[in-house]
C-alpha cells in the first residue's frame, strides 16, 4: 500500500468510527439501563434522516437547525417506545425485541407511505468540498462527523458519571433492583434512557442524511454494525461501544481497501465471533454477580 | 457532433417510421368492436428497497394500455381486445413471486407479466413455462434456454455494460487502465464480467475488477482502494443508482479527475452532492437517456411520452405521485409493446406464435429504436430483444444528460465475441455454468 492510499485509509478509519461509534452509543445504553435489545434503533436512525429531507432538503431551514430539531422529534419515539413497548414487556428480553422488530416494520412501511419509495431522497450536500488532512481527502461534510461524534460521547460521559441523573441511569444498568430500594425510579430510568438512544440515533441519522443513502430501510445496515459494536465492546458498555467502534471502524477499512468491500464486512462479523469466543462478555463487559 | 451524425442518424428515421407503423397498427383503421379483455401482469417490487425498479414502471405501461383502449383495443387477427393491467408486489422475493404468478395466471389469465428479473425470475419460470405465459424481465441475464417464454433486452443491460468500454476507447484511443466495481450479487457479477469481458476486447488493461457488499453504507475505503490502481476510467457497471451516487460523491472528494461510466447514473440525485462541472468534466457516462432529450425529434414518441406522463402523473395530475419521471417509468413498456406488437404479427396470442412471429420479423419497432430477436451465443436462445444501445453524458449547460451515440450491438459483439465470451466463461458467468 503506497503511503497516499495509507494515510487516505486511516483518516476513512477514524471517520467510519466515529460514525459507528454515534450510532451505537445509544443501544449501548438502552441495553445497559433495561436490559433490552431494541430492533428499531436503525428506524430512529433512519428517521433522524428523515427530519433533515423534511425540514432541510424540503423547507429549506439551514442544516444545522435541522439537525438540532432531530434530537427532540426522535426522542419523543424513543420515550414512546419505552412506555408503549419495552415498560410491558419487561423481564422478558424476547418479547420486547420482537415488538421492536414490529416497530421497525410500521416505521419503514410508513416512511414509504409518507414519503415515498424509489430511489434515495435528494438531500443537497450542505458542505461540498473536501478537506485536506496530512495529504488525505476527506469530505467537509464528514469531517464535522468527527468532532460531532466527540462532542455527543463527551456530553454523555459527563451526563452518566457528573450529573445526579446520570449517575442513576448508572445506577440502574448495574443493579435494577438496589438502585429502586435507594428510592431511584426504573420508570423514570427507563424513559430517559430511551430518550437519550433515541436522540442519539436521531441525530446520528440527521447528520449522515447528507452522506447516506436516504431511504426507509437505510437503518437496517447500520442496525447490524450497531448490533456488532455493541455485541464487541460488552452489550452494556459506554466506554466499550465507543472503542469497538473504532477498532470494527479500523478493521472494516483496511480489509475493504487491501482486499474488497464483501470481505471487509465478513471480516466485521468474524471480529465479532472471535470475541464472543475468547471474552464472551465483550471488550469491556462484565460479568454481573 | 460528427459522432452524433454517425451513431444517430442511421437509426433515428428507421425508429420513427417503424413507432409510426407500430402505432397504425396496434391503432388499426378499422372500427371494429372490443369483445374481450387480454389481462396483462406487473408482477415486481412495488414496496420495499427494490420498489424503486418495479413500482414507477406501472405507469408507462398504464399509459400503452390506455392509449390501446381509447383506440378501441389492441388489433389481433382481426378482432380487437382491450387491455387490462393486474398488479402483484412480489417485494423481490421469490417465494411472493410465485405466489403473485400464481395468482395473475389462475385468477386472471395473464398473457404476459412484465416483471424486474432476478430472484423472481428464477422462481416463477418453471410454473410459467408450463402455463406458456410471457415473462419479461428487465434483466437480460435471467434469459436461459429452459425458460423459452422468458424474454429480455427492452432494457440496455449489459449491453450497455458492454459497449461502454468500446464508446470510450473511441473516443480517447490513448486511455489504457480500466476500473469497474458493483455490487456483490447475482445479476452484478454476471453483468461485471461481459463488461470485464467488453474491455478486454477492446484493448483495455483491467486494472480493479471487485465487488462490494450490499450492506456497504460507507464507500470511502472502496473508493480509496479503486483510486490506488490509478484508473482512467473508473466503470459502476451495474452499480444500484443510490450507490452509484455515493460512490461519484466520493470519486470527487478523493480529487479523481478521469472519466466516469456507468449502466444508470440518477444526474438529479448525483448533482445534490457534487458540482455539475464536476460531472460533465468526467463524462459521467451512462444509459437511460432522457426522454426530452432534443436528439429524439420535436416531433417524437418520446416527446410525446413525456407530456402523457406529465399530464397523468405529474405534479397536480389525477394520479400525481409527487416525483419526476425516471427511466424506470418507461422502462418496463418496451417489452409489453414488444409483446403486443408480436401477438399482432403472429395474428395471435398463443405465445409459440408470437415467438415465432417476432424471431422472423426483420426488424421489431421499439421505443429504443428497431431491435431484432438475439442473443443465442449470450443466453443459449434468442429471446433477447436487441435495440440499438444509447449512451448519454452529463452537460453542465442543460444540468441533465444527452445522447451522444445510439450504437447497434450485434455488428460491434459479432466480431469480439470469442474474446469476451472466453472471459465470461473464465470468470464462471457464462449461463450454462451458472445453472
Amino acid at each position: 500500500m503506497e503511503l497516499a492510499t495509507f494515510i487516505q485509509t486511516i483518516a476513512n478509519s477514524v471517520v467510519a468510527g466515529s460514525i459507528y461509534a454515534t450510532v451505537a452509543v445509544g443501544l449501548a445504553l438502552a441495553f445497559g439501563v433495561m436490559q433490552m435489545a431494541n430492533h428499531a434503533h436503525g428506524e430512529f436512525f433512519m428517521l433522524g434522516a428523515y427530519v433533515v429531507y423534511v425540514f432541510y432538503a424540503l423547507g429549506g431551514m439551514p442544516f444545522p437547525f435541522a439537525v438540532l430539531l432531530a434530537i427532540p422529534t426522535i426522542a419523543v419515539i424513543g420515550l414512546l417506545t419505552e412506555r408503549l413497548i419495552f415498560r410491558p414487556t419487561r423481564g422478558n428480553v424476547l418479547a420486547g425485541f420482537m415488538a421492536t422488530a414490529g416497530l421497525t416494520w410500521i416505521l419503514q412501511v410508513a416512511a414509504g407511505r409518507i414519503w415515498g419509495l424509489a430511489f434515495m431522497k435528494k438531500i443537497p450536500t450542505p458542505y461540498m468540498g473536501a478537506a485536506t488532512i496530512a495529504g488525505a481527502q476527506i469530505g467537509l461534510q464528514r469531517v464535522i462527523i468527527i468532532p460531532a461524534a466527540c462532542i455527543l460521547l463527551g456530553l454523555l460521559w459527563f451526563f452518566l458519571y457528573r450529573v445526579k441523573l446520570g449517575k442513576g441511569l448508572r445506577a440502574c444498568a448495574q443493579d435494577p433492583e438496589a438502585a429502586a430500594l435507594q428510592g431511584i425510579s426504573i420508570n423514570k430510568m427507563t424513559a430517559l434512557a430511551m430518550g437519550i438512544a433515541g436522540a442519539y440515533a436521531g441525530v446520528a441519522g440527521a447528520l449522515m442524511a447528507p452522506i447516506h443513502a436516504v431511504t426507509p430501510y437505510m437503518g437496517r445496515d447500520l442496525l447490524i454494525t450497531a448490533f456488532i459494536v455493541v455485541i464487541v465492546g460488552g452489550m452494556a458498555s459506554i466506554e466499550g461501544a465507543v472503542l469497538a467502534a473504532f477498532l470494527l471502524g479500523f478493521i472494516h477499512t483496511f480489509i475493504t481497501t487491501i482486499f474488497d468491500a464483501t470481505s471487509g464486512v465478513m471480516v466485521g462479523v468474524a471480529f465479532m465471533a472471535f470475541i464472543l469466543i475468547v471474552k464472551p462478555t465483550g471488550l469491556m463487559g462484565r460479568v454481573k454477580a | 457532433m460528427k459522432k452524433k451524425k454517425i451513431f444517430g442518424l442511421s437509426v433515428r428515421i428507421p425508429l420513427l417510421l417503424a413507432l409510426i407503423v407500430t402505432f397504425s397498427v396496434v391503432s388499426g383503421t378499422t372500427a371494429l368492436s372490443a369483445e374481450d379483455t387480454i389481462n396483462i401482469g406487473f408482477l415486481a417490487a412495488l414496496s420495499g428497497p427494490d420498489a424503486g425498479w418495479g413500482l414507477p414502471g406501472l405507469t408507462g405501461n398504464q399509459i400503452f394500455i390506455d392509449r390501446v383502449n381509447a383506440e378501441g383495443g389492441l388489433l389481433v387477427g382481426g378482432k380487437r381486445y382491450k387491455l387490462k393491467m393486474h398488479a402483484f408486489d412480489d417485494e423481490a422475493t421469490g417465494s411472493k413471486a410465485l405466489q403473485g404468478a400464481r395468482q395473475l395466471v389462475l385468477e386472471h389469465d395473464v398473457k404476459f407479466i412484465s416483471a424486474i428479473g432476478g430472484t423472481p425470475a428464477d422462481a416463477t419460470h418453471p410454473f410459467l413455462t408450463k402455463k406458456k405465459v410471457f415473462y419479461a424481465t428487465l434483466i437480460s441475464t435471467d434469459i436461459m434456454p429452459d425458460r423459452p417464454y422468458l424474454i429480455g433486452g427492452g432494457d440496455v443491460t449489459p449491453r450497455i455494460d458492454m459497449l461502454r468500454p468500446w464508446y470510450h476507447k473511441f473516443n480517447n484511443p490513448k486511455l489504457k487502465r480500466w476500473a469497474v466495481t458493483s455490487q456483490d450479487e447475482t445479476i452484478g457479477r454476471t453483468c461485471q464480467a461481459w463488461e470485464v469481458g467488453s474491455a478486454i476486447a477492446e484493448g483495455w488493461d483491467v486494472v480493479y475488477d471487485k465487488h462490494f457488499s450490499l450492506e456497504t453504507t460507507d464507500f470511502a475505503p472502496v473508493v480509496t482502494a479503486i483510486l490506488a490502481t490509478k484508473p482512467d476510467v473508473v466503470s459502476l457497471n451495474l452499480t444500484w443508482p443510490d450507490f452509484v451516487t455515493l460512490i461519484i460523491e466520493q470519486l470527487y472528494l478523493q480529487g479523481y479527475k478521469g472519466i466516469i461510466s456507468a449502466n444508470y447514473i440518477d444526474t438529479e440525485s448525483v448533482m445534490q452532492k457534487v458540482p455539475i462541472e464536476y460531472m460533465e468534466l468526467t463524462k459521467s457516462a451512462n444509459s437511460f437517456p432522457l426522454f426530452d432529450d432534443p436528439w429524439w425529434g420535436e416531433q417524437s414518441w418520446q416527446h410525446e411520452f413525456i407530456k402523457e406522463w406529465n399530464a397523468k402523473f405529474g405534479p397536480g395530475a389525477p394520479q400525481d405521485v409527487k416525483r419526476k419521471i425516471t427511466g424506470i417509468d418507461w422502462d418496463h413498456v418496451i417489452m409489453l409493446m414488444v409483446w403486443a406488437h408480436g401477438a399482432q404479427l403472429a395474428g395471435s396470442f398463443d405465445p409459440d406464435e408470437i415467438l415465432k412471429a417476432l424471431r422472423a420479423a426483420p426488424m421489431i419497432p421499439t421505443i429504443l429504436g428497431p431491435a431484432v430477436m438475439y442473443g443465442k451465443e449470450m443466453w443459449g436462445i434468442d429471446n433477447m430483444v436487441s435495440p440499438p444501445v444509447p449512451i448519454a453524458e452529463v452537460k453542465a449547460d442543460c444540468k441533465c444528460k444527452r445522447i451522444q451515440a445510439h450504437i447497434k450491438f450485434e455488428e460491434w459483439f459479432e466480431s469480439r465475441k470469442d474474446t469476451i465470451i472466453k472471459v465470461v466463461k473464465e470468470k464462471g458467468q457464462y449461463f450454462d455454468q451458472r445453472k
